[in-house]
């Protein structure tokens, strides 16, 4: 054969081997992935995904509460937290390293004065991968701290629940607590809501580079978060404020342990103000702890309004009146001869306060002298338990009300072999006798409120509520005022409008006054059995103007020391809130002089 | 003679003919005219250095593109930050205590209710608020 010919097919076989060799490689290379590996438990497409893909969880943001006015109630800012990374230092600097170390925590101590030098060392000198050093920086502190690019430092930015008027309706609201990065809502609207606002988290699955950051090409899977749903209350900012203000300015002057006011308006039940004193600060929630109010018996996180149920005292009479008036028992008109005392033969006796004796008094006297005499003479006498219990569960004492949470729903003993749904083998005539002025009962002030609010509504009552709309995800959904029931008769609440008329104008409410408003008002001062005569719950429940309820006001001071009567220790500050709401609302005047 | 000449002529002619098939087999005809290996080597390696550019360029641009909006995310994301803490600040500021604390500081005080007048005015009828939305 010829020699170039030689050359040529040698150079082919060559080449031939050359290929071969390089294809069983191969061969043997794809047999040692895709059948011994395959077989040993690694999960090696799986692996490989993880190297450019990544699945991350999209945060839907916590929805925003409003006020009436649309201002800001609640809302969420993102701020930074503050990692070291020791593990990663400590292999790049396996050596000496006290220079680049000191030099490495006084940038970063410089630009977080907070953290100190000596927390930063030890933090580097543990062989973890991340270590938290600063939680919630300051913007500006984030901005010089990427502006510095220090090595081995990473923030990892969070979002927080803000409230931008720090404790003005703290406990309508509550707060919000993170936990393992998850919200949480408690207390308080962001408690009860805590579904609705939470929202839903979204889902990616994206294709990274090697540093992480996702690419515009390949498979990305996304599934979008539902954001929180927004809620507008039917509180007003400035109402509110200013009936914080006064109660705060009261519960000081007056020395008092506690105090609450609720405000609704007479004709829809909505909540226009809801304030409590001790109150807190939702920013600062940790702070209060061991804050109490409501008779220190409850850390300051409940809401008095709802959750700090007393004995309403002399404020229930005008449940009682309502109750037999309604059922045609008594006329304003009807009257009793008060001696100071009543005796009866099936319940201990009954007394006015300091025994003081009325003589012939009517029914409007009855609540003009807060007489309760006349009052117990009405429910034991005239009334009876068959006919005044259930004006009880009409008024809705020892139902709650469930507008926020959480919520007491209160107490009152109820005799038993008389078909109701529930009722206490305890009972005995006593609990009637004094339950018609206010004792042996327990309700929340929102119950009592509410209960006014059926007397000003010409007997019709509207279901409280404090969220006017909800806004979740475009939908708008407006909360229409809705009736709960008429508890009594038009003509009945009319009367009984009259008679607490002239008990706030000629009785004791007469500080409660308002210039150019005629009020329909009931005082009442409640002892508890067991503690000195002096430690009172001083409350007055009412509605303005008289002839045109407007408003529903109820204010409780718990124990105050400078007075400590109804009359005087809570009366102006409801006369106060009562006036404050007619300037605001500019509710023309109803009486001429 | 002749016919020993006859075979060696014959043997080369044989040769000549195989030599020039295989110079031929090494001379392709990729397009309408002969390449030779050299040629055709330095084609391919142009033509693939061509796909290659023309591959990174796209690459290039499909990067600039990612970095580009990578970096829009992260402005939006600022700006979303941004935002959030302007709506904080502008509703903090509009709160009734900040707005209290800025009208005290400026020497304002409260209005005491003593220092308000009822003034009456004859034959006018209150007009009444019969919805009760108590909005003013």
């Amino acid at each position: 054969m010829n020699p170039a010919l030689q050359r040529a097919r040698n150079r082919q076989m060559v080449i031939f081997l050359l290929v071969c060799s390089g294809m069983l490689l191969l061969l043997g290379r794809l047999y040692y992935w895709q059948v011994l590996q395959a077989h040993s438990g690694h999960n090696l497409a799986q692996l490989a995904n993880d190297e450019h893909t990544q699945s991350i969880i999209l945060d839907a943001p916590r929805g925003i509460i409003y006020d009436n006015q649309g201002h800001i109630l609640a809302t969420n800012v993102v701020r930074d937290d503050v990692y070291i990374e020791p593990h990663l230092f400590s292999i790049d600097h396996t050596g000496d390293n006290q220079n680049g170390l000191d030099s490495l925590t006084q940038s970063i101590h410089k630009a977080l004065p907070q953290v100190s030098l000596a927390s930063l060392q030890t933090g580097f000198g543990k062989d973890l991968w991340a270590i938290r050093v600063a939680v919630r920086i300051d913007p500006e502190q984030s901005l010089l701290l990427r502006s510095l690019r220090l090595p081995y430092v990473f923030l990892a930015p969070r979002t927080w629940r803000v409230y931008p008027a720090g404790s003005l309706a703290a406990q309508i609201l509550g707060y919000v607590t993170q936990s393992d990065g998850a919200n949480q809502g408690a207390y308080g609207l962001e408690g009860l809501e805590n579904q609705l606002l939470t929202g839903r988290p979204g889902a990616a699955t994206i294709e990274t580079d090697l540093q992480g950051n996702p690419l515009t090409v390949g498979v990305n899977n996304q599934q979008k978060p539902v954001d929180g749903a927004d809620l507008s209350l039917t509180i007003d900012s400035n109402v509110e404020y200013m009936v914080e203000t006064y109660l705060m300015k009261a519960v000081k002057d007056l020395q008092a342990q506690s105090g609450a006011v609720v405000v609704l308006n007479a004709r829809t039940g909505a909540v226009v103000a809801m304030a409590g004193y001790p109150t807190f600060d939702p920013n600062k929630y940790g702070d209060y702890y061991n804050s109490t109010g409501c008779l220190h018996t409850q850390q300051v996180y409940f809401n008095p309004a709802l959750y700090c149920a007393y004995e309403p005292g002399s404020t229930m009479k005008a449940v009682t009146m309502a109750a037999a008036l309604d059922q045609g028992l008594i006329t304003p008109d009807t009257a009793l001869q008060d001696d100071g005392c009543i005796a009866y033969s099936d319940a201990p006796a009954v007394c006015n306060w300091q025994h003081t004796p009325y003589g012939t008094e009517t029914m409007t006297q009855v609540l003009i002298h807060s007489a309760n005499v006349g009052a117990s003479y009405v429910a034991h006498d005239i009334l009876g338990m068959d006919r005044y219990y259930p004006y009880l569960v009409r008024f809705g004492f020892g139902q709650k009300v469930g507008i926020d949470g959480p919520e007491e729903a209160g107490f009152y003993r109820v005799p038993c072999g008389r078909g109701w749904s529930s009722c206490d083998k305890d009972w005995t005539m006593s609990d009637l006798t004094r339950q018609a002025f206010g004792q042996s009962i327990v309700a929340t002030p929102l119950q009592v409120a509410q209960a006014y609010q059926a007397i000003a509504n010409g007997g019709v009552m509207m279901r409280p509520y404090l969220v006017a709309a909800v806004n979740d995800d475009g939908h708008t959904t407006v909360t229409q005022p809705t009736t709960k029931r008429r508890v009594i008769s038009l003509q009945a609440a009319q009367l009984l409008t009259e008679m607490l008329t002239q008990a706030a104008h000629y009785g004791t409410g007469q500080l409660a006054q308002v210039p150019g408003y005629s009020i329909a008002a009931k005082t009442g001062t409640a002892t508890t059995q067991g503690i000195s005569e002096d430690q009172t719950e001083a409350s007055v429940a009412g509605f303005i103007p008289a002839s045109n309820p407007q408003f529903v006001v109820l204010v409780k001071l718990d124990r105050p020391r400078v007075n400590i009567y109804g009359s005087t220790a809570a009366a102006p500050l409801w006369g106060q809130i009562a006036q404050m709401l007619m300037w605001y609302y500019a509710v023309p005047p109803d009486l001429q002089s | 003679m002749n016919r020993q000449r006859n075979r060696r002529t014959g043997s080369r002619v044989k040769t000549r003919r195989l030599l020039q098939a295989v110079q031929q087999r090494g001379q392709l005809h990729p397009f309408f005219f002969r390449l030779g290996p050299v040629a055709l080597s330095i084609c391919s390696v142009l033509l693939i250095s061509l796909m290659a550019i023309l591959y990174l360029s796209q690459l290039g641009q499909a990067v600039t593109v990612n970095q580009q909006l990578q970096d829009l995310r992260s402005q939006q994301s600022a700006l979303q930050r941004q935002n959030n803490d302007l709506v904080n600040t502008i509703s903090s500021e509009q709160s009734p205590a900040y707005i209290a604390a800025q009208a005290g500081a400026q020497g304002l005080i409260p209005v005491s209710p003593q220092n308000v007048q009822i003034i009456v005015v004859p034959n006018v009828k209150t007009q009444q608020n019969g919805d009760g939305s108590g909005s003013p």
